[in-house]
């Protein structure tokens, strides 16, 4: 792995003025986001915290144009992403979804998939770039050969981890990584992925209901309620202090898990 | 070679053979089983039913120009698509745009091929020949075609996680749905493959016995079955192909997005 480079303080992805609205039931237009800017560094970990229903996982979503925004635009380097072939950018922008999805077949399997796609030449339980992201992941080399689907949750929800950083995209996505795992295992994706996001000098963003996750490992917090920042800033500064009605109710009463 | 010729069927012959359905209504009257007037109807609709067609064939059979033998053929075909349309209980986007295509592209290429230089009578649009061919390929082409367009539409609504993992792994819609393409071929091909397997033990196919009824050697009518069985999997299977290389395009958007539910 190369050296640590100087820090670019321009930030990697920017988000401005994001609007998004869905047709709902009655065919009404629904406003799921509005007017969301905020923008993701480096090396740091973003996450992206509020109510189920606020509009994070509509949000993250539009980073990899899963989804694309009804206003507004994201950069990604300074170039809109709008414009970028929609699978390279994936390609750069890696993702794992709530639901951790193992493919029919053995944990090596798994993690030789994004290869697959791009391919490009498939690593071998031995090559050096599975044994390290298995160590980041914190998983074990006896696992490679088992069936995916037989592993744990919370070695799956790690296993997804390491499937999408196999490849070290600059930027990562998670939506709701921990809300399946009990506190342990939780406090080990944590770990995971502080050391993945420092040690590759990714951007990561995070959405999560999960302050205690939140307050652990993020660098930068936003609050999102009803489709709206309500509350930005260092992550241990806002938690602290937080500035907003909205952020203060959520900090006293969150939400039991889901 | 002996040839004993074609016993020709009387109307006192039909008459006798109908007994059978009497019979059939009679014992579901009796039994109180409720099925005499479904089975009255449909014994109805198919004489109706076959005798004009006995007829309409009559007229078409004498018909010589390639232009009036294709429009005959896009006429069988359209009502074919009709059906499956009706049938389908879930359409996908552009449903019959999609199944038009393939089955025009697929049936029509595949009975051309055969019509032209396997069997290579001439003219080879002779709708004696090219009609009933066409009728044989294109029944199994569009239910491979309509089992294909099912299987893909309920794959891709059962795997959304999995193709939106893909996605986000980057990969391309078509490796995005690889899985759930391949389902669906094999459920287009299983019907056809199954009949071939049992063909000669299990059952004896409709046609060859109506040709071996009608005098035919059976040495020569198995010939015509193997070829006629060779035409009708090339048929479903380029047909149910075409169908699921464009049909799985429709599920995603031009940013290669996996459209929402309730859009698509």
């Amino acid at each position: 792995m190369a050296e640590k480079t100087s820090h670019d303080d321009r930030p990697t992805v920017q988000v401005e003025g994001i609007g998004l609205t869905r047709p709902d039931r009655q065919g009404l237009e629904a406003v799921i986001l509005d007017k969301v800017s905020f923008s993701a560094a480096k090396g740091r970990i973003t996450a992206i915290v509020g109510p189920s229903g606020g509009g994070k996982s509509s949000l993250i979503r539009l980073i990899n144009r899963l989804d694309d925004p009804t206003a507004g635009r994201i950069l990604l380097d300074g170039v809109d992403i709008a414009g970028l072939d929609p699978l390279l950018l994936r390609r750069k922008v890696a993702m794992v979804l709530q639901r951790p999805f193992m493919f029919p077949g053995t944990l090596l399997h798994n993690l030789q998939r994004p290869l697959v796609y791009r391919k490009e030449p498939v690593p071998t339980a031995e090559s050096p770039v599975v044994r390290r992201t298995l160590e980041l992941a914190r998983l074990t080399p006896d696992l490679l050969e088992r069936d995916a689907r037989s592993l744990s949750v919370g070695q799956q929800q790690r296993a997804s981890l390491a499937r999408a950083v196999i490849t070290s995209p600059p930027i990562l996505l998670l939506d709701e990584p921990t809300s399946a795992l009990d506190r342990p295992t939780g406090d080990q994706l944590a770990a995971a992925l502080q050391d993945i996001c420092r040690q590759q000098e990714m951007a990561v963003i995070l959405v999560t209901h999960d302050l205690r996750l939140a307050g652990r490992i993020a660098d930068d917090l936003i609050y999102l309620e009803a489709g709206r920042i309500r509350e930005a800033g260092p992550a241990a500064e806002v938690l602290a202090e937080p500035a907003s009605a909205e952020f203060k109710r959520f900090l006293a009463e969150p939400e039991e898990k889901e | 070679m002996d040839n004993r010729g074609l016993v020709n069927l009387e109307l006192s012959n039909l008459l006798l053979a109908f007994a059978l359905i009497l019979l059939a209504m009679a014992l579901s009257r009796f039994q109180r089983l409720g099925q005499a007037r479904k089975i009255g109807w449909a014994a109805t609709r198919m004489v109706v039913q076959l005798l004009a067609v006995g007829y309409l064939l009559h007229v078409v059979f004498s018909v010589k120009t390639p232009l009036l033998v294709a429009s005959i053929l896009v006429v069988m075909a359209g009502f074919s698509l009709q059906v499956a349309g009706s049938q389908a209980k879930r359409r996908m986007p552009g449903f019959y745009r999609v199944m038009g295509s393939s089955i025009l592209a697929g049936c029509g290429g595949v009975t051309f091929f055969f019509c032209a230089l396997v069997v290579g009578y001439s003219p080879w649009y002779e709708p004696r020949y090219l009609i009933p061919l066409f009728g044989m390929i294109l029944g199994n082409s569009m239910q491979g075609a309509s089992l294909a367009a099912e299987r893909l539409e309920a794959e891709i609504g059962e795997r959304r996680d999995e193709i939106e993992t893909a996605l986000c792994l980057g990969a391309t819609p078509r490796q995005a749905v690889e899985a759930a393409l391949r389902n669906a071929f094999s459920a287009a091909l299983i019907p056809t493959l199954n009949t071939m397997a049992a063909m000669g033990i299990v059952s004896l196919p409709g046609m060859m016995t109506g040709q071996i009824l009608s005098g035919t050697e059976p040495v020569v009518a198995v010939r015509y079955q193997i070829a006629i069985m060779c035409a009708v999997s090339g048929g479903v299977a380029v047909t149910a192909f075409l169908l699921l290389m464009q049909g799985y395009r429709r599920y995603f958007t031009p940013a290669q997005q996996l459209r929402r539910w309730d859009e698509s």
